[in-house]
């Protein structure tokens, strides 16, 4: 714990690095963990139900080589990879394991998953494909059937007060988060890309509490910092799914560039969004995972008759946060397979166009191999717009 | 990837019905008629996809359903979505996605350009439609996507966008715990549509007549179901083959009289056929189950591949989008949307039951068990389309969980001892890869020589059978 | 007594034997080429030159292999899986778990000791699961594909690859390279990954002991290796694992004629004496 004060982003590199290496220690001394994918699975249930949520991760660095055994190749890379680790045992020290309707390879892979894997609780959140006052009232029940699912695993009752102190709490994780996204703010930012992505990669392995200590410790070392990370560069935004591994981000940034914010699933995309608080708690996180994550996988409809109209409202995040982040270009950033972003690209390719940001379209499989051929490219689109 | 020459055109193949040879005819005056409508602009257009159980409500308003899927198809088996798929890709879609949607985008952008269909578009290309209906269900992404990608080049034309959930088979829950408020949410769906159409085509619900359409699918549902039964006989008088020009009255003609005559007849010349002891194919070996995929529509011509080794296909789980109603659990209503919302849950959740109670088992990998029993299935084949998920993920594991739960095949096998041993085998299983419309992905001397391999293995297992 | 024509026409090379109830007489390889037809017949001619018979001498020939269907003089075609499986089983009649290496596909079988295939898997579309990858990489790295076996086998620090498909792993030994890794250890790194697609294959199907690896892979000592370590299982690699599918033909040929192959010990032991 001493080496917290003095070098939280060295402890930080070291839970990334060893993924999970926390949270092992910590079902030694008697700790659930329950292990969940895609941002759509409520946390705050989790939280409530006195288990911690751990994102499952993915390694590019790591062949796959079991989990083709049991799931077609046509499945997204980056899911691919999260299964061949979960199969060959590297999550094994979790309790149980939450996947949402996020996209077609979870629906379709459930089963796979549920029968491959040694957890006794397994449970899957479906999440509607639209917004409107029916799919609120769905979610409403879905979310309530989670509950009771997990209720049962862990053999307590969770009641409205519970939820609405993990809401809290999860609240005060994303403030801290939005926190940490202000010292991009400064030109060259205070927080390098890497930096930040393996920070909140790692905070999504720990108890919640243990996520906002580490993020305060990583907060009061950044923010003091005399010398910024990285020299000037361009200011860059990636757009895409989940990018759990820094391998993208350190390379824009060896090139000279400057990762200063996204709209990723691992980033503001998740942490962005807070869960109202007062009112029915399972009807405010109804409201946020519903609505508030604004993932490709939900449909909303164009209410302008314009295409023009559409973008802006689809991907008002984007534009938002490249005006706040004054971002120079953006990387848009999609996994081959991935079908919710990627029937996208051609209207996001138009958004960019419309709010004049050059835009570099990358599409790559999950593997640290693939970088390479990435370089090039990204080098010359930095100098492009440098 | 293979690269060998590809005929332009494929050869036809042969049907072993009457009734699956006049479907060609059928899709292409349907087609035809659609373009005459828009020309004539009384009736309203809907593109749509099929499995959403809304064609009553469709037809109940005089809307004009145009299934893209089918039109992408249909460039598929003639062998001419390449130039589509290709303008998809010039748009920054990836050739990894639903190449059906791939095919639509490509085909929708090329006709807004022009202001007129592409040139020689196959059979007189694709309509412009007066609104899109979309619906992802909870299985199939491509589907919200395609129509919200297709209207960056129609802006004008307004989407519904149905959500069609279904619990998802969870070991351990009873989905009747929670089908009750699935149930619910599906009725305000489909409520929102009819409400949708009707503000469309300024026209009012006639109730009456969506309770009669829907009466008349229930009953096409059902004699779909026997007459697909039928094909239990042995020999078998209908193939996969067939099945896949057939399931255009199940998938693209629900809630018409045509669909249900179109049973009638088939049944009959089943029967006939069964009567006369006429099989798909004349000296019926092997008897394999299509247990998985969507065909690839340029290369139907390997059933009859299959068919000349003396292999029929009974059954197949692709396109058998129905089930028997009589035996599905679901409560009565007199409210047609209400029942259009249990039927969507009755048939996602038919299998639930028996599969819970079968140790390891899981809905898909249950109906295939129950399937080879009832059809006397000595191998099932698969398909993987590398461009969908919907259908394609998962394949491998119902196969591996089927090996592992199920082995019917009793042989000899000689012991250490030198002694024979009666055990048993799983049954055996081959996997086809390529796409649905993606020609690229084919290679016709590969499969053929993956199916040349799979008979020899069936004839193997057959001559080696104790019993 | 008859004479029996194998042949075997892969996508890269072409096989045939000639064999005769007593053993193998002649055998021969040619690369494949673009005309399957014309290398067929040169494979014919010298086989029948080396066995010192003319065409009227063979009483059956059965062709396989991709180009199998092109070879105008077969009597019968059958798929070169049959084809390894009784190939193998006569070389190995133990072994119940076939590898097959091509440069186009890999393919596992399960067999019974009769040399029946009772099941059998063939990797994915990507060339990544297939012998291709090692020839990209070997040209890539300038070394002789029959060289890249011992070099991998003196790897110290394996580079570990992180994609299988043959187009990434072109890239990334680029790259490799380029950051100064040394040959031996990027052929390491790509044996394993070769290694661990077919471990994936041979785990769906289920592996079963012994196992043998046939194909022209097979004699890459460096991915037997590889593929022992990946799949926990001892890997026998018959003398000419190439040639198994050719074998298996001209077998089968004689299985015809002869209706049953007397297998005393004599035949068996100049057959498995080889060419």
């Amino acid at each position: 714990m001493n080496e917290r004060k003095n070098g939280s982003l060295n402890l930080v590199r070291s839970y990334y690095e060893d993924y999970g290496s926390r949270a092992k220690e910590l079902v030694k001394e008697g700790k659930r963990f329950i292990g969940y994918i895609c941002s759509f699975v409520p946390l705050e249930i989790i939280t409530a139900s006195g288990c911690s949520a751990f994102r499952i991760r993915g390694d590019v660095h790591e062949a796959i080589t079991k989990g083709d055994t049991l799931l077609e190749t046509i499945v997204c890379p980056y899911y691919r990879s999260c299964f061949d680790l979960s199969v060959k045992g590297r999550y094994d020290f979790l309790s149980g394991l939450v996947i949402p309707h996020g996209c077609d390879s979870m629906v379709r892979s459930y089963s796979v998953w549920s029968y491959s894997l040694p957890f006794n609780f397994f449970h899957f959140v479906n999440v509607p494909t639209v917004c409107d006052d029916s799919s609120f009232e769905f979610f409403h029940e879905e979310l309530n059937t989670f509950r009771r699912s997990i209720e049962k695993f862990v053999g307590r009752t969770i009641s409205d007060d519970d939820l609405n102190q993990a809401i809290r709490i999860h609240n005060e994780n994303r403030d801290k988060v939005r926190t940490l996204y202000e010292l991009r703010k400064k030109d060259p930012p205070l927080i390098s890309g890497s930096e930040l992505t393996m920070t909140l990669t790692v905070g999504s392995s720990l108890p919640i509490e243990e996520a906002n200590l580490l993020f305060d410790q990583v907060l009061a070392e950044v923010s003091v910092r005399k010398e910024p990370p990285l020299k000037k560069g361009p200011r860059i935004l990636i757009d895409g799914a989940c990018i759990d591994n820094i391998g993208l981000i350190q390379l824009v940034e060896e090139l000279g560039g400057n990762v200063v914010a996204d709209t990723i699933c691992n980033g503001a995309r998740d942490f962005f969004p807070r869960t109202d608080e007062g009112g029915y708690p399972i009807d405010q996180l109804a409201r946020r995972y519903l609505d508030k994550l604004n993932c490709p996988k939900t449909y909303r409809a164009n209410k302008t008759g314009t295409f023009e109209g559409d973008i802006a409202y689809r991907f008002w995040d984007i534009g938002t946060y490249a005006k706040e982040f004054k971002v120079d270009g953006a990387i848009l950033y999609i996994y081959r397979y991935c079908d919710p972003f990627g029937f996208e690209v051609p209207a996001r390719k138009a958004y960019y166009q419309s709010i004049k940001i050059p835009l570099l379209h990358l599409e790559d499989i999950y593997s640290a191999g693939t970088l390479g051929q990435l370089r090039t490219r990204i080098q010359a689109f930095l100098e492009m717009i440098g | 990837m293979v690269d060998e020459p590809k005929e332009a055109k494929p050869k036809k193949r042969v049907t072993a019905t009457r009734a699956a040879a006049s479907i060609g005819p059928m899709v292409k005056e349907f087609i035809t008629s659609t373009l005459q409508a828009r020309a004539e602009g009384k009736q309203k257009l809907a593109y749509t996809f099929i499995v959403c159980h809304h064609e009553e409500i469709l037809r109940a308003m005089d809307v004009i359903p145009i299934w893209t899927e089918n039109f992408a198809g249909i460039c598929g088996a003639k062998r001419d979505a390449e130039r589509f798929l290709q303008r998809a890709e010039s748009l920054g879609l990836s050739r990894s996605l639903c190449t059906y949607a791939l095919c639509g985008i490509g085909f929708d952008q090329w006709r807004e350009e022009l202001g007129q269909m592409p040139p020689d578009a196959p059979w007189g290309g694709q309509a412009r439609p007066d609104f899109m209906i979309s619906s992802g269900q909870i299985l199939c992404d491509p589907r919200t996507k395609w129509y919200q990608a297709s209207q960056q080049f129609m802006p004008d034309v307004p989407i519904y966008n149905i959500d069609l959930p279904y619990p998802l088979f969870q070991r351990d829950q009873d989905h009747r715990e929670v089908w009750g408020y699935y149930h619910k949410y599906i009725v305000k769906q489909l409520r929102g549509l009819v409400s949708f159409l009707e503000e469309q085509t300024k026209k009012k619900m006639d109730y009456d007549r969506l309770r009669e359409l829907v009466d008349l699918s229930d009953r096409t549902w059902n004699l779909i179901d026997e007459t697909y039964k039928l094909r239990r006989a042995i020999p078998c008088p209908m193939g996969t083959g067939d099945a896949m020009n057939t399931m255009v009255p199940i998938c693209f003609m629900m809630a018409t009289q045509r669909a249900y005559d179109f049973f009638v007849e088939l049944k009959e010349e089943l029967e006939e056929k069964i009567a006369k002891g006429e099989g798909e194919v004349e000296e019926e070996k092997y008897r394999l189950m299509w247990g998985g995929g969507l065909p690839a529509w340029y290369a139907l011509s390997n059933f009859n591949y299959f068919n000349s080794k003396g292999a029929s296909f009974p059954v197949e789980t692709t396109y058998r989008m129905v089930a028997p109603l009589y035996e599905m659990d679901i409560p009565e209503t007199k409210d047609p949307i209400e029942h259009l919302a249990w039927r969507w849950l009755g048939y996602w959740t038919f299998w639930y039951d028996r599969a819970r109670k079968r140790p390891g088992s899981e809905p898909d990998v249950e109906r295939l068990i129950n399937w080879i029993e009832e059809y006397k299935i000595d191998g099932v084949v698969m398909h993987e389309a590398f461009s969908c998920r919907t259908w394609h993920v998962g394949l491998i594991w119902q196969l591996h969980q089927l090996s592992k739960i199920y082995k019917p095949i009793p042989v000899y096998v000689t012991g250490k001892d030198g002694k024979k041993e009666k055990v048993f085998r799983e049954i055996p299983s081959l996997i086809l890869e390529s796409d649905i419309i993606d020609i690229t992905s084919y290679s016709e001397v590969d499969t053929r020589n993956k199916i040349d391999t799979f008979i020899e293995t069936l004839e193997s297992i057959r001559l080696n059978r104790a019993d | 007594m008859g004479f029996f024509l194998g042949i075997d026409i892969g996508s890269a090379s072409s096989k045939g034997m000639i064999l005769n109830a007593k053993g193998a007489l002649a055998s021969y390889e040619l690369p494949s080429g673009g005309d399957f037809k014309k290398t067929a017949e040169r494979i014919r001619k010298e086989l029948l030159s080396q066995a010192g018979k003319e065409e009227g001498d063979i009483s059956w020939t059965v062709a396989t292999g991709y180009g199998s269907k092109q070879v105008p003089f077969a009597n019968e075609v059958k798929s070169d899986i049959i084809c390894h499986a009784k190939g193998v089983s006569f070389l190995l009649p133990s072994v119940k778990t076939v590898i097959d290496v091509g440069d186009l596909y890999t393919r596992v079988l399960r067999i019974d000791n009769q040399g029946n295939v009772n099941s059998f898997l063939l990797s994915g579309k990507c060339a990544g699961g297939s012998g291709r990858v090692l020839q990209i990489i070997a040209k890539v790295l300038q070394v002789k594909v029959e060289e890249i076996g011992e070099l991998s086998l003196k790897s110290k620090k394996r580079v570990d690859f992180s994609t299988g498909c043959a187009v990434f792993s072109e890239s990334e030994a680029i790259s490799r390279i380029s950051e100064g890794f040394k040959r031996e250890d990027i052929l390491a790194g790509i044996h394993r990954a070769l290694a661990a697609q077919i471990n994936s294959l041979m785990e769906r199907i289920g592996i079963e002991p012994e196992v043998a690896m046939v194909g022209g892979c097979a004699k890459d000592v460096g991915l037997v290796q590889a593929l022992k370590e990946m799949s926990g299982y001892e890997i026998i690699v018959p003398l000419n694992p190439h040639m198994t599918a050719a074998l298996g033909a001209a077998l089968m040929g004689l299985e015809v004629v002869e209706s049953k192959l007397m297998r005393t010990d004599d035949n068996e032991k100049s057959l498995r004496r080889g060419p």
